[in-house]
């Protein structure tokens, strides 16, 4: 996994990111990977989309 | 193309692919192996992944579409705020698109894969068709995201609050701090917006936009969308754009502030336990307190990613790099943007930021910060290739070479 960029930007003026997580440190980012990889392994496929 | 079943849910690119999450929502980038094994085929990848040694390599091109389209759905806003980075005026701009011209970049936006819509003005609540354009995106497979100043066309808003995947209010200050910052005695009401709005749905937050006059009211912010139980606080950089322009001498924050932006922020999270979001134009801001630049990566806090991660279309549908840029000298539009994010030389210095002279090359943020705003760049240094003038980095390399314009700057103490 290369990056998570978490949550949705409403403001349609810049590109916003989370940066909560930052503030609690690199155990914090490398507990965040394997959660979203298993998250990801029980998602449909997406077979319909490029 | 995503049809009427929900939301994107990936795509493919040069270094693997992008998978949707709902919940949490997320995007996750991952290489190609990780790709295949999540479902995505060489065939769905087509010729993306003909180079081998992109695989893995996230920033090393731009993106094949946009994550997310920024849509200035209009340019009315009866506001009239001081610093209103477009400029918006009481009546529509000459030259709007109405709904079905948005209706076709949204088909467009969806057939280049991208996820996302924030849709702003101008005050797009006031729009009379803003739920057909937002039902319109859900059916095509992106989500629609809002910014509203609250002030006007809530009551046609809140029937339709549930189309948006989040919705901000802006709220720049509180009490008196509002108008000081805005101009405009507005904090009553954008409050009761507020509340109202998070009666309807979760997912309310606010956009904060960071000035020399309300820097010191930031915690007193974050515990007020605490109070209201909003759902994250976004924070955004003044832009000499628009009336921001004529603004920025006054409201931008100074130097000094900008330094201690990040403390500020990582204190104000912490103690009322509030999720922030940050613009990425405060990414130099950030990267003046020597975060790890690989957590920075995995998050993906990126500088200027306009005219990649993102795209901004203005009211009468043309494209640029971001909402803060102006349109590239052909001109395209909405409609045409496959055909135009594939050319050479296609959003200009927002793709040639490698080009990026010192203090940037040799920062060791620089793939991530790519030069920091390009879109103040231009404004305050008259080209939107020099290195981000308030950055702190390049504020003190300045100074550090008896560079005095750097003590010129307005942003400076």
């Amino acid at each position: 996994m290369l990056a998570v960029k978490l949550g949705m930007n409403p403001n349609s003026s810049s590109l916003g990111v989370d940066v909560t997580f930052l503030l609690f440190g690199a155990a914090a980012v490398s507990l965040l990977t394997p959660v979203v990889a298993a998250l990801l392994r029980f998602r449909r496929p997406p077979t319909d989309e490029r | 193309m995503s049809g009427n079943r929900g939301p994107r849910r990936a795509r493919a690119e040069a270094f693997g692919a992008i998978f949707q999450l709902e919940r949490p929502r997320a995007l996750v980038f991952v290489d190609r192996t990780m790709a295949r094994r999540r479902g995505v085929s060489a065939e769905m990848a087509k010729d993306l992944w003909r180079d081998p040694d992109a695989d893995g390599d996230l920033g090393k091109t731009p993106l094949s579409a946009p994550l997310e389209a920024h849509l200035q759905l209009t340019n009315h806003c009866a506001v009239g705020c001081k610093g209103c980075y477009t400029g918006a005026s009481p009546t529509p701009a000459a030259g709007e698109w109405g709904l079905e011209q948005w209706k076709r970049a949204v088909d467009e936006l969806a057939a280049m894969g991208v996820f996302h819509l924030a849709l702003g003005g101008g005050e797009s609540a006031t729009l009379p068709w803003l739920g057909d354009i937002a039902r319109h995106a859900r059916a095509r497979g992106l989500i629609p995201n809002l910014t509203t100043s609250g002030l006007y066309g809530l009551d046609a808003l809140l029937p339709i609050a549930g189309l948006f995947g989040q919705i901000n209010v802006s709220m720049d200050g509180l009490g008196q701090t509002y108008a000081a910052v805005r101009g405009v005695d507005g904090f009553s009401d954008a409050d009761a917006a507020l509340i109202k709005l998070r009666k309807k749905k979760r997912e309310i937050g606010i956009n904060v936009v960071v000035t020399r006059k309300n820097f010191a009211d930031l915690d007193a912010l974050f515990a007020y969308a605490r109070q209201r139980r909003l759902n994250e606080v976004e924070l955004l950089r003044f832009k000499p754009s628009g009336r921001g322009a004529a603004a920025h001498r006054t409201l931008a924050p100074t130097d000094a502030q900008n330094r201690a932006l990040w403390p500020v922020i990582a204190a104000a999270v912490k103690k009322h336990r509030m999720r922030a979001r940050a613009d990425c134009s405060l990414t130099p801001m950030i990267a003046h307190h020597e975060p790890d630049p690989e957590m920075l990566a995995r998050l993906a806090v990126y500088g200027c990613t306009g005219g990649d991660f993102l795209v901004g279309v203005k009211a009468s549908g043309q494209v640029a790099a971001c909402s803060f840029a102006a349109p590239p000298r052909k001109r395209p539009s909405a409609h045409d943007l496959a055909d135009y994010w594939q050319q050479d030389g296609a959003f200009g210095a927002f793709r040639q930021w490698k080009s990026t002279p010192e203090p940037c090359r040799s920062c060791r943020y620089f793939s991530l910060c790519r030069g920091g705003c390009k879109a103040v760049s231009a404004h305050l240094a008259g080209d939107p290739r020099a290195p981000d003038p308030e950055c702190p980095r390049v504020i003190d390399f300045a100074r550090a070479k008896g560079d005095r314009r750097s003590t010129l700057l307005p942003i400076v103490r």
